[in-house]
């Protein structure tokens, strides 16, 4: 990597080496039984030159192409944006929790028996449910290196469990999926089947409803259809190209008082948690919403650099892209309210659990149109049954200011960290 | 390549194995609004080993081809976790086979100026109106041999470019932002990307159009669909059902998916065909080896045919189709659609239209899902129909339906059959995005759940 640096800094002013090393395996059920075990072993390079105060960029995978990589990066950089930002100098790193050992240590026979103990319960309390679990760990290793002097390189580890149950029959599907993920071994069997077998239960019964506005409980797992037009609303990018809907709203009221949230790549264990961005830049917490008011927009160096302002240590990327301002772990601040406590408070309402279609609709305006894949009715205060053939449509930014409860109970839903949530109002078409 | 990969292959102690490499070389254009994004050249190269143990698979995937024997050991040994078989395979007669598929201009041959300058010129396109805020083009060409070999004694080195053009322009007035794309993209050369002003245009106006269009309201609606939306429609609401690793371990689905099940009326044909040159979903050889064909799923609305692995073939008593793919060396073979599409039939557009009372024509698409009995497929715009004719232009709408009784609601089929591919593509399980094209004519269908406000 220091040659690379090198034969970069030969021609260009300044560089910057990102190098990524990853080893994962996975064990696979499909229908009940282990079907698979795949493990791969990768890397890649990324180089960043400055020259002649332009950006180039290049990456590779192998060391028999690193003469191409430098002469591609310079190659780049006589069309690349002129760059706003100096590389970052050496400086206090703080120690984020990111890497366990035990993931490390956990044996693809231990992988296996946890699948296997998955299959078993659910399919014995449902045997007419086929299961696909899937169990992943990696772990990875990534350097930076960059012409202001900055070295530095962090591990890191990831334990995911995914588990579909599936069941067929004539004019009625079920498929209920939940997810487990973490940097630190976990032992996700218990909590995930129960989850599981309570829905099962739950969608047994068929139930109707009328077109029409309704209250609406959003779980934990999915929120994010909600949560992603924010998103996208506080990329620096996004705001830097005068797209974003929040562009002009920085410390004004834009959601209910009881909304808070953080932007937190220290978050320990968290599916995002790193203790430096893909910069090189000291990881730290970034207000997003507080009671409700806009705080901060999330910036890379070089976006920060075009606004005029500071990188949050937010610039994301793998070896093969340029960094860009992403979202860490989006941490939603709980409320007082348990989800049993929402459901009594709703007269006529809906559950949504699962959905398809989402990530179609205008995100970046707020919108959502969805089919409820796993949704439920709730009448005065108890779950009455599954709603299916239905679509739910709304605003996001509309639910986020008509809040009626937060949940006291947050769990990741991939990297957002977040309660369910109770709002207002939502448009059923059936 | 070829006697390295073989030789290797020789010294496995294994029913059956298959090595498969890639040299990826790609270059690529981003621009967002007036700055060029990003720009330049990369390369990859990775492979993968994939081994049959009696009773499952192990597949390891690698950067260091010099470092293959370890690997090799780890695979064979994976391969044997597995307890509750068999596996078979549906045979395949082997054959040795290099295809190259470098046709039209070459994109090695024209420089990255030349590159830079003709999105340049499409970017100032779709960015030329008083309330366009900013644009999103992404050009790419993408270079891939790739070698593939299996202890059966199959070899295939493919060679081909792929050429792919996304164009997004947005619009913004006070706090309404709206986006229209473009796109282009295929198995061929450099000419896939050139003259496409027309199309930068037409994205440019669509999202100032789309300004003034009004949100619609949900409920139950007769809906005509375009062709670009009806072969979403094709891929979503039946193509992926036809994927027989969802069928071939499940004995309830499979009697549901029995062949000869009606499904629509007789003017309905849905197909996949990967051997269509140029399409994004063109290739001649899957990544089992095994040669493409074109399989018609639904034929006269009746089921007849699925797309197969050589595994999900055996497991069915039926023909392998040639679609086990993946989306890159790091990924083991699925089943996956290539191109698909829905057979034009004999209806006029402006007749389709005209026999509609009230009802929807809903245009481009922005994406769909399904989940094997509800589907979505979502529009960029539609317009209202009122007594035969188009009205007002309509927005944020979601299209919905139940691939077991939507498509016997589908009344009429145009005789405008159009093929589309461009940036994007299909996602399966964790791998996204692979190339397909998806198509058809005009259709209408009947009684449509619409989501909207």
């Amino acid at each position: 990597m220091e040659e690379i640096l090198e034969m970069a800094l030969s021609k260009a002013e300044e560089a910057e080496v990102y190098h990524e090393e990853f080893q994962n395996t996975t064990v696979s059920f499909q229908a009940n039984r282990l079907k698979a075990v795949d493990c791969s072993v990768g890397e890649g390079t990324g180089l960043r030159v400055i020259k002649n105060g332009k950006i180039g960029f290049s990456s590779i995978t192998n060391a028999e192409d690193v003469k191409f990589l430098v002469n591609s990066a310079l190659a780049a950089s006589v069309f690349g944006q002129n760059a706003c930002f100096k590389f970052p100098r050496a400086s206090e790193i703080p120690r984020v929790e990111c890497f366990d050992f035990a993931v490390d240590s956990t044996g693809v026979e231990k992988m296996i028996e946890e699948g296997e103990e998955v299959v078993r319960i659910i399919t014995q309390e449902f045997p007419s449910f086929q299961c696909e679990v899937e169990i992943n760990k990696t772990l990875s290793k990534t350097t930076i290196l960059n012409s202001s002097g900055l070295n530095f390189t962090y591990k890191k580890s990831i334990y995911a469990f995914f588990v579909y149950a599936f069941s067929v029959k004539e004019g009625d599907f079920l498929g209920i999926e939940e997810e487990g993920v973490s940097c630190k071994y976990h032992e996700w069997t218990i909590s995930l089947v129960e989850k599981i077998i309570e829905k099962i239960k739950l969608a047994q019964k068929r139930v109707s409803i009328d077109s029409g506005l309704y209250p609406v409980i959003f779980t934990s797992k999915a929120m994010p259809l909600v949560l992603s037009s924010l998103k996208r609303g506080i990329n620096g990018k996004l705001v830097y190209k005068k797209v974003s809907p929040l562009s002009f709203k920085l410390n004004e009221p834009i959601l209910s008082p009881e909304v808070t949230i953080v932007d937190d790549a220290t978050f320990p264990y968290g599916r995002a948690s790193s203790p430096i961005d893909g910069e090189g830049i000291p990881s730290r917490q970034n207000k997003v919403i507080e009671k409700g008011v806009l705080k901060n927009f999330l910036y890379d160096l070089q976006t920060a650099g075009l606004m005029q302002t500071q990188t949050t240590a937010n610039g994301l990327r793998e070896y093969d892209c340029l960094p860009s301002p992403s979202t860490t772990n989006l941490i939603v601040s709980p409320g007082k309210v348990s989800f049993e406590e929402m459901v009594e408070d709703i007269r006529e309402g809906v559950i949504v659990d699962q959905v398809i279609g989402a990530g179609q609709s205008n995100v970046l305006m707020g919108e959502f149109s969805v089919n409820l894949d796993l949704g439920f009715k709730v009448v005065n205060g108890k779950i009455k049954g599954r709603l299916k053939n239905v679509m739910a449509s709304g605003n996001a930014y509309d639910l986020l200011r008509n809040v009626v409860a937060i949940g006291k109970k947050p769990e990741f839903s991939g990297s957002i960290f977040t309660p369910p949530f109770y709002f207002k109002k939502v448009h059923i078409a059936g | 390549m070829k006697s390295h990969l073989v030789s290797i292959l020789s010294k496995i102690n294994a029913e059956y194995a298959e090595i498969r490499y890639e040299e990826v070389t790609s270059t690529q254009v981003h621009f967002v609004g007036k700055e060029l994004e990003s720009i330049g050249t990369s390369v990859e190269r990775g492979g993968n080993i994939r081994v049959k143990g009696k009773a499952g698979w192990s597949f390891f995937s690698f950067n260091q081809i010099e470092n293959l024997p370890t690997y090799l050991s780890e695979a064979i040994k994976y391969s044997r976790f597995a307890k509750n078989g068999p596996i078979k395979l549906a045979p395949v007669p082997p054959r040795v086979e290099v295809v190259r598929e470098i046709t039209g201009k070459d994109p090695r041959k024209v420089d990255l100026e030349e590159k830079y300058n003709l999105c340049s010129r499409y970017n100032h396109i779709l960015l030329s109106g008083s309330e366009i805020q900013t644009s999103d083009l992404r050009y790419a060409d993408i270079h891939t041999i790739k070698y593939y070999a299996n202890t059966e004694g199959t070899y295939i080195e493919q060679e081909w470019f792929y050429v792919v053009l996304g164009m997004t322009s947005i619009a913004r007035r006070g706090g309404n932002i709206q986006s229209a794309h473009e796109g282009v993209g295929g198995v061929g050369g450099y000419e896939i990307v050139e003259n496409l002003e027309e199309k930068a245009e037409r994205a440019t106006r669509r999202a100032l159009e789309l300004l003034d269009a009004e949100p619609l309201s949900g409920g139950r609606y007769t809906v005509i669909v375009d062709p670009k939306l009806s072969g979403v429609f094709a891929h979503e609401a039946f193509g992926h059902l036809s994927e027989a690793d969802f069928l071939y371990e499940n004995e309830r689905l499979l009697q549901i998916m029995k062949l000869g099940r009606r499904f629509g009326g007789n003017v309905l044909n849905i197909i996949d065909e990967p051997l269509i040159r140029g399409a994004g979903g063109f290739y001649l050889y899957d990544d089992e080896g095994v040669p493409a064909k074109k399989t018609y799923l639904i034929k006269e609305g009746k089921l007849t045919g699925r797309l197969h692995s050589r595994e999900t073939a055996a497991k069915m008593g039926e023909e392998p189709t040639g679609n086990a793919r993946a989306i890159s060396y790091e990924y083991p073979p699925i089943v996956r659609m290539s191109n698909t599409y829905i057979e034009g039939g004999d209806k006029d557009k402006e007749e389709m239209i005209a026999e509609v009372k009230e009802g929807i024509y809903a245009c481009g698409f922005r994406g769909g899902q399904t989940n094997l009995e509800m589907f979505t497929f979502a529009p960029e715009e539609g317009y209202l129909i009122k007594n035969g004719k188009l009205t007002r232009k309509v927005r944020d709408f979601n299209l919905t339906g139940n691939i077991f009784t939507t498509l016997s609601q589908i009344d009429a089929v145009g005789n405008d059959l159009v093929l589309f591919s461009g940036p994007g593509g299909c996602g399966k399980g964790d791998q996204s995005p692979l190339p397909v094209a998806t198509g058809g004519p005009h259709i209408r269908i009947k009684e449509l759940i619409v989501g909207g406000k």
